[in-house]
């Protein structure tokens, strides 16, 4: 009996540990004032998105890169960012926002579920700190066809700024106003930009195209051009 | 003998659906009333899915950037030379994109099924397509019997049955297959 209770009690103490900690992450330190938080896809961390964090750290900008997937081991699939613990999350982007930097959060597809979650569960005035760039998120919980489209709810998004990049070729395309009132319904201001010829993940694609691979080359100008067009203090 | 024959493609029908047709994601719908469909076709013309009532209607919705939708055309292409005098209409809706872009990649690709535009992707939000390629299969009433998301091979194995369920349904009530 002691001993199962032994057992219980340890348990207990490495589920509280693994409460506290944060997802693993890759620092890619930098001088600068801004301090980018990369969260990838569910399809992990491809080659293209760690040499355009290098490139962001050399150009001044602080880069943690962050595969939650692979932190949490997880399947490869958009419905295990719905299963990465929201509070992890958030100290996480608390622990960025304690560095005094402006924090950008960059997230691809999926992941923008764990990371609007996570700015759901922060005080008013740390959501307020925040800029947060989605790349072409998926956010449905019903896309069926010939039924009308739902999205998940993650939260108050009250005095949160959020952008979103959208790849002009995706069949998410046209789905795009509803997705931006979805997010201004939960508080969020909302704005986005078409990224013209462009496929979802094109810097991941079996089939790239000649452009395709050049903007996979570039993709550290891109988030700057954004991040500068956009205004986001 | 034909009710033999239309017996036979229904019980064989119904055993892929309890099995491979299933797995190909092949959805059976409640034989729902189809959305509006108004597009144009690379030459300009209005189409409706009043043009093609009477037919068994197969309605593709693709892209030209998007890989299976590309991988599957030959197969509907060979399913068009096939089903040749029967009445079934392949129609090929492209989504969101421009005449200029359809065009390039048909310079690329000759097809023989009629391809209708959808450059506001209006279409695409009214039959609530979320991704590509997506394809609903309409009996001669114009009713969405079937929705396959996802790439098949048309002209053989489960799509191929379930097609030919759908002409027998309705003998002899179309013109020639397009």
């Amino acid at each position: 009996m002691r001993l199962i209770r032994l057992l219980l009690l340890s348990l207990w103490m490495c589920s509280c540990a693994v409460r506290t900690e944060m997802p693993d992450h890759r620092i890619f330190p930098a001088e600068g004032a801004t301090l980018l938080l990369w969260v990838a896809s569910e399809r992990g961390l491809a080659e293209p998105e760690v040499h355009a964090a290098q490139q962001l750290a050399a150009q001044g900008m602080e880069t943690w890169s962050l595969d939650l997937v692979g932190a949490y081991f997880l399947p490869q699939l958009a419905s295990s960012m719905d299963a990465v613990p929201q509070q992890d999350v958030a100290r996480l982007l608390r622990a960025a926002q304690a560095s005094g930097k402006r924090v950008v959060v960059y997230a691809v597809a999926r992941a923008a579920v764990p990371v609007l979650r996570a700015a759901a569960a922060l005080d008013p005035a740390g959501r307020q700190g925040l800029c947060v760039m989605l790349m072409y998120p998926n956010l449905y919980t019903v896309a069926e066809p010939l039924t009308e489209p739902d999205f998940l709810l993650v939260g108050d998004l009250a005095g949160l700024r959020v952008h979103v990049l959208q790849p002009r070729r995706s069949a998410a395309t046209p789905w795009l106003p509803g997705l931006l009132d979805h997010l201004a319904k939960q508080g969020a201001t909302t704005s986005h930009v078409i990224l013209e010829n462009l496929r979802e993940g094109w810097w991941a694609r079996e089939t790239p195209t000649e452009f395709e691979l050049a903007e996979s080359r570039r993709m550290d100008v891109m988030l700057r051009r954004e991040l500068d067009n956009w205004g986001c203090k | 003998m034909q009710i033999i024959k239309r017996w036979l493609g229904a019980s064989l029908l119904g055993l892929l659906l309890a099995g491979s047709v299933q797995a190909a994601g092949f959805e059976t719908r409640a034989a729902t009333s189809a959305p509006e469909l108004t597009a144009r076709d690379l030459q300009g013309a209005p189409r409706s899915l009043a043009d093609y009532r009477g037919k068994v209607v197969m309605l593709n919705f693709w892209a030209s950037w998007c890989p299976p939708c590309l991988r599957e055309m030959p197969s509907m292409e060979r399913l068009r030379l096939k089903m040749a005098g029967r009445p079934l209409a392949i129609v090929a809706l492209d989504s969101a994109e421009t005449a200029d872009e359809v065009n390039g990649f048909l310079s690329r690709m000759k097809l023989g099924f009629p391809i209708l535009l959808d450059p506001d992707g209006s279409n695409t939000k009214r039959w609530k397509v979320f991704a590509l390629p997506t394809t609903f299969m309409l009996d001669a009433d114009g009713r969405v019997r079937y929705v396959l998301t996802g790439p098949t091979e048309w002209d053989e194995g489960e799509a191929l049955v379930l097609i030919e369920s759908l002409l027998d349904e309705s003998p002899k009530r179309g013109e020639p297959g397009t």
